[in-house]
């Protein structure tokens, strides 16, 4: 009888599941090869060099919004309609508002990188899309994640748990930012540095108020269905979702320190930072201390491999990021590569493999078809190990970075010649991060679309199954 | 945390509390700054004759940040100086003091920026680079700093083989050519030119370690040049015209500043920048409609004074600009230029101001005039 309600539930959301996941992979597939495009013209800036719109600062941008709307955005639809769906036992309607919210979502990105590149670009962190698109934008979010709420509210339990809280949170912080940003930067804005204040707040807290609590949300819902036990020590993760919601909005203006803004903005975002210690160490204890009480299933079930490499990254770089936000490393390595590290660590390294396992957990259970283990067994190695090429270049590159420019007898040029051969390695681990991305969308493809040609050997399959 | 509602409301809050701070409170602490004085009286009031900053950018320099803006340079450059417990910026010579909330309040588009895949921009406009340089660096830095990164902006010239008109020499893959900059380069430049820290003001003087010997010979420099004809008599009801006129030309006054950067103290221009000269131009002292219409609405493309060619465009000071001229002070600035420099020519009320803003009250503020158009309106005398 549950099995039935599961699959009602599964086939209720497949229709919208499948529209944003594959919306999402081919922002995935852009963002690759706009990554590569920018990483290819730091190491050559010759490459490309006549072409306006190829020029660096447009591509990086793009990059950046293409990942964070297209591939973030899908991706949270995706996966949070279908875990929410699942938790709440309860069955998604209005597929066709889903779809059609999605496809304004979708344009919109479309047409807001496509302004950047016309040369109507915004000055404000991840807000750089031309005014014209937020309105499309924000009408759309709201009514994906009504309609997702909706489904939330129509719970069968009235009990919470963990992943419920996460991921409606996230759900409801992203509009909450955006209408705090737009009024201060666009409705009424501040003068001077007081909507720098506003920009860099707004382009971190994306980061740490939409993307992380998703994944996070994903991690403490995939690892006990999976292993079929308890989080361990589960009475911590209330006080680790809190921590997050009271800490973050408040740290990650650290990133202004010793700018032209009073002394008690940097000076609070350091603290706050430092405090963030206890969420991620309630939240790496939750999944650790269950994972590791049965790793070989872990290390079997490769959707759950994706996922503990996730959060394990979220962990480590988190501490390092602790780390960089003190004011006397700051000192070195505030304007640095570092930068990069915090980024790609943040949206590739975490965010991005939490997703990929948990699509990979979804997508037989919502189609009914098995993708081959050679392929994913192939995406995750590659994306194991560009991630990694990644985050080791610009970690290493971004401490050179730092401790050559704080040497006033040292020409610019010369500290950045130093750092270009970890300009070039990130070249080339985009480019394996690209292949790797690319089979993953051709995963999607083959579940999603089957082939036309090879449909008597899927039918056999599901006659097995 | 079970009611929808109330976990919303909570989310909510945690957003609302850091807001309060960062923006609200953050707003009632300085969003209410003002130009100063470099140092005050000791009463703390600003001494009447003190020269004011932060000054606006010049027009040209304030379209030239929408460019730099929408090339994305901000993606690699800075545009702030940290303070020297937080940084190393001031020993590394890029700037004589750290920044302070201050400097940017005139700012249109505020690029602090936090990446420094290049170096600090906050002064780049006190460094010791020409035009020329700036020009060939834009085109193609790789050309002029071996070994850099920085993204080349061959679509922002016309190329030469030979020298032309308002060409810039440089090299290509070793080869020699001339480059024309775009209306686009000439404001990135101009914006470049004109970011700079290079005063004091009372919250925060130039770090000790700066020998400030540069600077009191460039500040005897321009003083100079403003005070030399201060001398030359008027009669009263045109003084006071002028000596307002004068303010706004060369910054002493609210929205002032604005045509000195270009047009320079001597009105002489800059020719290499596209910038025609004021001193003697058929245009200053030809028909005031059309000098009024300039003034309010700008003017862009190509001009003719005194029998040669300029490219460029100027803002409007009818603008939207942080601090628009309003029609007394267009009338007393172009009085003004109308009789410095050797020029000499009957001066402009505010009437006659007023009227051409009435009569084009129907045209967008931002909407230049091109040199066609003015000719093609015959003027009303």
């Amino acid at each position: 009888m549950k099995k039935t309600s599961e699959q009602h539930i599964d086939q209720s959301a497949k229709l919208a599941f499948s529209f944003f996941i594959a919306s999402a992979g081919l922002w995935l597939l852009a963002a690759a090869l706009l990554a590569y495009i920018a990483a290819a013209k730091l190491t050559d800036p010759l490459f490309l060099a006549s072409w306006e719109i190829f020029t660096y600062g447009k591509i990086k941008i793009i990059q950046a919004n293409a990942f964070v709307y297209g591939w973030g955005g899908n991706s949270i639809f995706a996966v949070s309609l279908w875990i929410i769906a699942r938790l709440s036992q309860s069955l998604i309607r209005g597929s066709t508002f889903l779809i059609f919210a999605g496809t304004v979502w979708n344009l919109a990105i479309t047409f807001g990188l496509f302004g950047i590149l016309d040369g109507y670009m915004l000055g404000h962190e991840l807000l750089e899309m031309p005014k014209e698109v937020w309105p499309a934008l924000f009408v759309s979010y709201l009514v994906i994640s009504f309609l997702i709420l909706v489904v939330f509210r129509s719970r069968k339990q009235s009990t919470t748990i963990a992943p419920q809280w996460f991921i409606v949170a996230a759900l409801i912080w992203f509009p909450c930012l955006f209408i705090f940003a737009w009024s201060g930067l666009e409705i009424n804005p501040g003068r001077g540095t007081l909507s720098s204040i506003l920009s860099i707040w707004f382009g971190q807290n994306i980061i740490w108020l939409w993307l992380t609590p998703v994944a996070l949300g994903c991690a403490y819902y995939i690892i006990p269905s999976v292993l079929n036990r308890p989080i361990d020590k589960y009475y911590l993760a209330i006080f680790g979702f809190w921590c997050i919601a009271a800490l973050a909005p408040w740290s990650v203006v650290h990133h202004l320190e010793g700018g032209p803004v009073p002394m008690w903005v940097p000076a609070i975002g350091t603290v706050m930072s430092i405090a963030m210690v206890f969420p991620i160490a309630v939240a790496s204890t939750n999944f650790h201390s269950t994972a590791f009480q049965d790793i070989s299933r872990v290390w079997n079930y490769l959707p759950l491999r994706f996922v503990i490499f996730g959060t394990l990254s979220y962990t480590i770089s988190s501490y390092i990021g602790v780390i960089f936000s003190l004011p006397a490393v700051a000192k070195l390595t505030q304007f640095s590569i570092i930068n990069e590290f915090h980024f790609n660590q943040r949206v590739y390294g975490f965010f991005s493999m939490i997703i990929f396992g948990i699509v990979y957990h979804i997508l037989p259970q919502i189609t009914g078809r098995e993708i081959g283990t050679a392929a994913k067994n192939f995406h995750f190695w590659t994306s194991a190990f560009g991630v990694f090429a990644i985050l080791l270049a610009y970690l290493i590159g971004g401490l050179t970075h730092g401790v050559l420019a704080q040497q006033p007898s040292l020409e610019w040029v010369t500290v950045i010649e130093s750092v270009k051969p970890y300009f070039l390695i990130t070249e080339y681990a985009f480019i394996i991060l690209g292949f790797s991305q690319l089979v993953f969308v051709l995963n999607l493809w083959k579940v999603l679309v089957p082939n036309p040609f090879a449909c008597c050997d899927s039918g056999a399959k599901q006659k097995t199954a | 945390m079970n009611n929808i509602f109330k976990f919303s409301f909570y989310i909510f809050l945690t957003l609302a509390f850091a807001w309060l701070a960062f923006v609200v409170g953050a707003k009632n602490q300085y969003g209410d700054l003002e130009p100063t004085a470099e140092s005050l009286e000791e009463d703390g009031s600003i001494a009447p004759d003190a020269d004011l900053f932060p000054k606006a950018m010049s027009g040209l320099a304030q379209l030239g940040a929408k460019e730099y803006l929408s090339l994305g340079c901000a993606t690699c450059h800075t545009q702030q100086v940290r303070s020297e417990e937080a940084g190393f910026d001031v020993e590394r010579g890029w700037g004589k003091r750290p920044s302070v909330p201050r400097d940017y309040i005139l700012q249109d588009e505020v690029l602090l920026g936090h990446n420094r895949v290049g170096p600090d921009l906050t002064n780049v406009g006190l460094r010791e680079y020409s035009n020329e340089w700036l020009h060939q660096h834009l085109f193609m830095p790789q050309s002029i700093v071996e070994g850099s990164i920085c993204q080349p902006s061959p679509f922002l010239y016309e190329t030469f083989d030979e020298s032309e008109e308002n060409t810039i020499e440089t090299t290509l893959d070793g080869q020699q050519i001339f480059i024309k900059p775009s209306l686009r380069a000439n404001r990135i430049v101009a914006y470049l030119e004109s970011l700079k820290q290079d005063y004091e003001l009372p919250e925060i003087a130039f770090s000790e370690s700066i020998d400030d010997a540069d600077l009191v010979a460039e500040a005897t420099d321009t003083n100079e040049s403003a005070t030399e004809d201060s001398d030359t008599a008027f009669p009263t009801w045109l003084a006071s015209q002028m000596d307002s006129g004068k303010d706004i030309y060369q910054k002493l006054a609210p929205g002032g500043g604005m045509c000195v950067t270009c047009h320079m103290p001597t009105g002489l221009g800059n020719k290499t920048a596209g910038i025609p000269p004021l001193a003697g131009s058929d245009w200053v002292l030809g028909d005031k409609e059309r000098l009024i219409k300039i003034s309010i609405h700008g003017l862009m493309g190509e001009i003719e004074v005194n029998g040669e060619k300029y490219i460029g465009a100027m803002n409007g000071f009818g603008q939207t600009l942080a601090a628009p001229l309003d029609d007394n002070q267009i009338s007393d600035v172009l009085t003004y230029i109308r009789n410095e420099w050797g020029n000499s020519a009957s001066s402009v009320s505010a009437e006659e101001v007023a009227a051409v803003r009435d009569e084009y009250k129907e045209r967008p503020i931002t909407q230049m005039w091109t040199t066609a158009e003015l000719e093609k309106n015959p003027a009303s005398d």
